[in-house]
Formats: structure tokens, C-alpha cells, sequence
């Protein structure tokens, strides 16, 4: 039989409000009761404020529990940001010395690991640099490959994707991925449902506090879709403009593929195709679908896709699927955040959208450096021939290429 | 580049059972054996104070020294205009007697002010990385007392020009600063834990440490309060371990004198009982203090 790695009983914490003694309390986490077997991945998803964070807090031993009980067979160290405990005067290299210390690193270990971490965190020129004259980025990466070189039992990942730039969490996954195929037990604690659908067997769901479900991943992660749809049409937001959910959007996929949700094959430079499901309770039309690439924040647009052209779309019930096709993904590397919005082509009236939590992570395809891919084809004239200018033909077919990207990837 | 060695299996398990917080099951042993695997780390960041503290200022460490003998120069210029001030009757002149009492005092308060701080000026730290969190305030405690070390050359400059000699009698001033040193980590700890629940503590520190200050035998001898004080004041006095401490210590450095056993031993005494306390206490606060702090 697998051994245990983490068994959580009846676990509980209960937070005071305000610091009066009558000031009243409330439980972040209620009876939270699940197993870790020995070489598992389990991730814990639910929404801001359902009590991820205290779980973590609970489980790395940063605070304790109310009631209940963790017991932990193995060293657990948890991957997240150090960056705060950083002292902006001291070189990158003390800082290095000074967080992995807290992290419990041994100095000799820390010597034989830095070349690793600065390596990984990609600061091999600045090391010496007081880390106030740093950028975020670089702080933030230094801080987190201090934490991804400890040598764990159990690893705890906090929100690893909100870290960074998007081609460091790129990094950070496949970190994650390669101490996964060494037997290490994992707990992903995330917003991120793509990550956890192909990072963890299984999943857990907490809602307000409450384990609501425990099962396999994919299964949480629709379960998780469907609260957070009924939660929205119930409290308002844009849902109040939903027209009496005549039009739904049922999902958003990638590759082309219906059955796979895991987008993990785009490349840049490759094609991609970003598949929109839809319900329709009646005819309607015409309207606008937007698909949107925003940074792995979610914070700013990187790209948008529109079924603009040709006066929008007719809606026929009971549905179907709107499939955007980018012959070359412009996009670079990185983790992407993708939303979908259905809008009245006439008013702009937002319909219905899709924030389930949808991820895009394109890996290095076409070599690129700078904002985004430039679709474009290239060839040599040489002096003998360049008295004859370029036929008609070559110059309209680099023209429609151009055409074709910014169509569909409308920049900003 | 793989940064789990494939020997994982073989290694030890350690079995951690976490719960909710009760002063029962606070087991200080196994803390303090924690608390030896994070030796490097106080080292580190021990240093880490020492050189933030002075690094961007003009005297640099300097400062360690400028404390104790500004604070000893205007007492020494006061008690010149004060006739019958407690300069009388000594072997040495006053500018020493104070600054071998002003050397371990000043330590002290600013040990213990840098201490009560430790916690909620690392907030940061404290509520994302679980380690021994008493870690910061000894810290504070090293940085302190490494001051002292530097302030202590003044004092031998000083014995130097006024030809004060050092005696082996002085191999006691090493005891009085162990004592200080375990004094100190005892009040830090109290103070620092405190401090994250009530910031008060931090705020009437200044007042403390003035009042501290005077009880303490810093800037008068030890029977000078012998004479003032009913027997039973003087026990309550000596109870207050800084008084064993910073008169020892001089009488040590400076007056060629064996310590005062009585003060030596009611503060001993005190911190004997104080430590074990404090360590308690600070493990069992240590257990909620992210969420308040």
C-alpha cells in the first residue's frame, strides 16, 4: 500500500475580525479532511477567499490550526516567492545566502547550488549587483529559484504561475513537471485550472472554507466551471445583461481538439486553433465573438481575435462552435490568460462571456526575440539577378500573409 | 541540472504533526534542536545587521562606539558641577567608572530596543516562511553584543591614558556578558512576541529603558544603593538582573574587584528562571503570530 505523505483531518482555522475580543470571527477552513498518498499530485482550487491560502499557511507550518490536524511524513518545503525577504542593499549573492537560509539551506549547500539558482533565475550577469538597482522581474525570479532548488519530500506550489515573466513560468512548470517524474508529492495550490488539470491526478475543491469535492482533476475543474458560471448569473456583473441565457458560451479548447483541453502543443510560429463552444436557446444575431490573450495576470490584452468581418454572426440553436485559426501563432512563449466575450453586433451589448480560468501556454517554436512572432518569408537576391524586380506574384502573397495575422490578432 | 538527488527514498523522514496551538504540547528540546540545524542562518544574518546597520553612514561602525561615550561625557561633565555626586571615593577617574557601566548598558538597550522590533519590522518574512522565528530577535542579540566588543576598545583606550591597569580580575567581565547575553535573549524574546500583538511595547520602550536606566547601577556604584535601601528594597533591586551584570562587569574591567556574589546570583537566578520562560512562551505565541502580525 502507498504510505500517506500528508493526511489532513478535520481540519480547521478560525480567524478573529478586527482585534476586540467581541469583535466576532469567521472560519477560513471547516472541517477540511483529505490524504496525499506518497507520489501524488493533488491540487486545491476554488475561488479567492474559499481558503487556499490558509491551507497553504496551515501546511507549511507558517501559522496554526484551529482544530484538527496535518501530519506530514517528509520534508515539505513550499515554492513561493521569497523576493520579499530580500534586502535591496545587499548583492544578489548575499541575498541568495540570506533566503535560502531562511529556507533552511545549509551554507555548503547553498555554495554548491548557487550557480544552479542564479542560473535558473537567469542573473548570471547582476549577481553582484545590490538587488535594489534590480527589475521586479529579476527579483522575483531570483527569489523563486531560490526556493525551486530545496530538496523536499513534499512540495507545496503556491500560484507558481503568478510569478514572473511569461517565459520564466514556462520554466517554472517544466521545473515542476521533471520533480513530479521523481516521485516528489505535490500540492498545487492555484487559480490556474489548466495547470492543475495537467499537473495533478486529482483535485480538491474548497468552497467558503469546506472541502466540496475531491476527485479526479478533470472532473473538479468542470465541477469548479459550473459554480463559478451559476455564482455569476446569480450575483450580477455582466450576467445581469445576459439575455435570459439565450446565448452560452459551453467552453473554450484548444488545438482544434474538443476532447483536449491541454493547449501545452502551441508554438509560436505554428498554427493554432482556439475552438469557442456555444449553446443557443433561439436564433439570434448577428453577434460578435472576442477572444482575448491577456498576460498569465490577467492584468493586460495582449491580443484579440474578432468574427468582426461580414457583419458578425447569426446564432442558430441549439449551438455550435466558432473556431479561430491563426496559421502562425504571433504570440511568444509564455503563459497566457484567454477570455471570451459574445457581444450584440449593433450595440456592443455584452451577451455572455467565458473567464473559466482558461490558460494558453505556448512553448518555443520559430526563434524569436522582442514583443510577438512576425509571420514572414524570406529569400536571397543575389546582384546578378536583382536588375529584375520581384514579380507581382511574390509581393501580393507577402501582403495577404500580413493581412491574414492582423486580422485576427488585433495588437491592442 | 537535477535538484533532487535520486537518493530521496533513503533519506530520513522526518514526521511532522501539526495541530492546533497548546502550551502542553510545546516540546522546547525538540525547538532548540530545530532551532541548532539554523545555526548557519543566524550567523548569516547576525553579520547580515551588523553591516546593514552601518553600511551607508559616514562613521560606519563608529557609531557602536559614540553611544556609550557620548552618553558618558555628559554625565561626567553633569556630575562635575553636582558637588557630593557619586564620583567619590574611587580608584579611578569617573569618565572610566561610568563608561565601564555605560559599555554593558548600553548593549543592553539597544539590544533589547532593536529586539522588541525584530518580528514586526520582518513581516514580511514571518507570514510567508515558516523557520524558528526566535531566530530574529537573537539575531538583534549578536548584532548587540558584537557593538559591545567594538565600544569595549574606547574603554581600553581610555584605562590606557589614565593608566587604569587590567587585572586577571577582569576574566569575570566574561561572565557578566555571558549573562547579558543570556538576559538579553530571554527580555527579547518576551518583548518581541509581545510586541506583534501589542505595539505598545515598542512605543514605551524609550520610557522603560530610561527608568531601567536608573535602577541599574550604570552611573552610581552598587553601595550607593546598599546604603539608600531597606534591606528588603535592595532584594527587590538586585532581582533586577542588569545590576549584577553592569557592576561585576566594572568592578571586573576597571576596579580590579571580584563581583558582588550577592547582585551576581539574585540575577543569575532570575535569568535561570526567565529563559525557559520566555522560550516557552515565545514558541507558543510563535504558532499564531502570521495572523496577527
Amino acid at each position: 500500500m502507498t504510505p500517506i505523505d500528508v493526511r489532513i483531518e478535520r481540519l480547521g482555522k478560525q480567524y478573529r475580525l478586527g482585534t476586540r475580543r467581541n469583535a466576532g470571527s469567521f472560519w477560513a477552513l471547516k472541517n477540511v479532511t483529505f490524504d496525499v498518498p506518497r507520489g501524488a499530485s493533488v491540487g486545491v482550487i476554488g475561488r479567492n477567499g474559499a481558503g487556499k491560502s490558509t491551507l497553504l499557511k496551515l501546511l507549511a507550518g507558517i501559522t496554526a490550526p484551529t482544530s484538527g490536524s496535518i501530519v506530514i511524513d517528509g520534508r515539505l518545503a513550499a515554492l513561493i516567492e521569497v523576493g520579499s525577504g530580500f534586502h535591496p542593499e545587499l548583492t544578489g549573492r548575499e541575498n541568495v545566502f540570506l533566503s535560502a537560509a531562511i529556507l533552511g539551506m545549509r551554507r555548503s549547500e547553498i555554495v554548491s547550488k548557487l550557480p544552479s539558482i542564479v542560473e535558473f533565475a537567469g542573473v548570471e550577469a547582476f549577481i553582484d549587483t545590490p538587488v535594489k538597482w534590480y527589475s521586479s522581474g529579476m527579483y522575483v525570479r531570483l527569489g523563486f529559484s531560490i526556493a525551486a532548488h530545496l530538496e523536499p519530500d513534499v512540495l507545496l506550489v503556491d500560484e507558481v504561475l503568478a510569478v514572473g515573466d511569461a517565459e520564466f513560468q514556462v520554466k517554472c512548470l517544466a521545473r515542476i513537471r521533471d520533480l513530479k517524474r521523481q516521485g516528489i508529492t505535490t500540492i498545487f495550490i492555484s487559480h490556474d485550472l489548466t495547470a492543475v488539470e495537467q499537473l495533478c491526478e486529482t483535485a480538491v475543491l474548497l468552497d467558503k472554507g469546506e472541502v466540496v469535492m475531491f476527485d479526479a482533476s478533470g472532473a473538479v475543474v468542470s465541477e469548479y466551471h459550473r459554480r463559478i458560471t451559476t455564482a455569476a448569473t446569480e450575483t450580477g456583473g455582466f450576467a445581469s445583461i445576459a439575455r435570459e441565457g439565450a446565448l452560452k458560451i459551453a467552453g473554450l479548447t484548444f488545438g482544434g481538439d474538443p476532447s483536449r483541453s491541454r493547449a501545452l502543443a502551441a508554438r509560436t510560429g505554428a498554427p493554432l486553433i482556439a475552438s469557442v463552444r456555444y449553446t443557443a436557446a433561439r436564433h439570434l444575431g448577428p453577434v460578435v465573438f472576442e477572444l482575448t490573450y491577456y498576460s498569465s495576470d490577467g492584468k493586460t490584452a495582449i491580443a484579440t481575435a474578432r468574427t468582426e468581418d461580414g457583419g458578425g454572426v447569426n446564432v442558430v440553436p441549439p449551438g455550435g462552435v466558432i473556431e479561430f485559426v491563426s496559421d502562425r501563432l504571433a504570440l511568444v512563449p509564455g503563459a497566457y490568460y484567454v477570455g471570451v466575450v459574445v457581444r450584440e453586433a449593433a450595440t456592443h451589448h455584452v451577451i455572455d462571456w467565458w473567464d473559466g480560468g482558461t490558460n494558453l501556454y505556448v512553448e518555443a517554436g520559430k526563434a524569436v526575440s522582442g514583443q510577438f512572432y512576425m509571420p514572414h518569408t524570406w529569400r536571397v537576391i543575389h546582384a546578378a539577378e536583382a536588375t529584375s524586380p520581384p514579380s507581382r506574384a511574390d509581393v501580393s502573397q507577402a501582403r495577404s500573409t500580413a493581412e491574414s495575422v492582423f486580422k485576427t490578432s488585433d495588437p491592442f | 541540472m537535477s535538484i533532487v538527488p535520486q537518493a530521496t527514498g533513503l533519506r530520513a523522514r522526518p514526521v511532522t504533526r501539526i495541530e492546533p496551538p497548546s502550551l502542553r504540547r510545546i516540546r522546547p528540546l525538540r525547538d532548540l534542536r530545530r532551532l541548532t540545524q539554523f545555526v548557519d542562518l543566524v550567523k548569516t544574518l547576525s553579520i547580515h545587521r551588523i553591516r546593514v546597520r552601518y553600511k551607508h553612514s559616514r562613521l560606519g561602525i563608529l557609531w557602536a562606539l559614540l553611544q556609550p561615550l557620548s552618553m558618558m561625557v555628559v554625565f561626567t561633565v553633569m556630575f562635575s558641577f553636582i558637588r557630593g555626586a557619586p564620583a567619590q571615593a574611587q580608584e579611578v577617574p569617573y569618565a572610566v567608572f561610568a563608561y565601564a557601566g555605560l559599555l554593558p548598558w548600553s548593549a543592553f538597550s539597544s539590544g533589547l530596543s532593536s529586539a522588541a522590533n525584530a518580528l514586526t519590522s520582518h513581516t514580511a518574512l514571518v507570514t510567508k516562511v515558516a523557520f524558528p522565528r526566535e531566530i530574529l530577535p537573537i539575531t538583534y542579540v549578536v548584532a548587540a553584543l558584537a557593538d559591545l566588543g567594538v565600544a569595549s576598545t574606547a574603554l581600553g583606550v581610555m584605562m590606557l591614558w589614565f593608566q587604569v591597569p587590567l587585572t586577571p580580575m577582569a576574566i569575570w567581565s566574561v561572565l557578566a556578558v555571558a549573562m547579558l547575553a543570556l538576559f538579553l535573549v530571554a527580555a527579547g524574546l518576551i518583548v518581541s512576541a509581545v510586541q506583534v500583538r501589542h505595539r505598545d511595547v515598542g512605543l514605551a520602550m524609550p520610557v522603560i529603558l530610561q527608568i531601567w536606566l536608573f535602577a541599574t547601577p550604570v552611573l552610581y556604584q552598587l553601595s550607593t544603593a546598599r546604603h539608600a535601601l531597606s534591606p528588603a528594597l535592595y532584594g527587590l533591586y538586585v532581582a533586577n538582573p542588569m545590576v549584577g551584570i553592569v557592576d561585576s562587569f566594572r568592578r571586573a574591567v576597571v576596579l580590579n574587584q571580584p563581583p558582588d556574589w550577592t547582585a551576581l546570583a539574585a540575577g543569575a537566578v532570575v535569568i535561570l528562571v526567565l529563559l525557559p520562560v520566555s522560550y516557552v512562551y515565545f514558541k507558543h505565541a510563535e504558532r499564531t503570530m502570521a495572523d496577527v502580525v
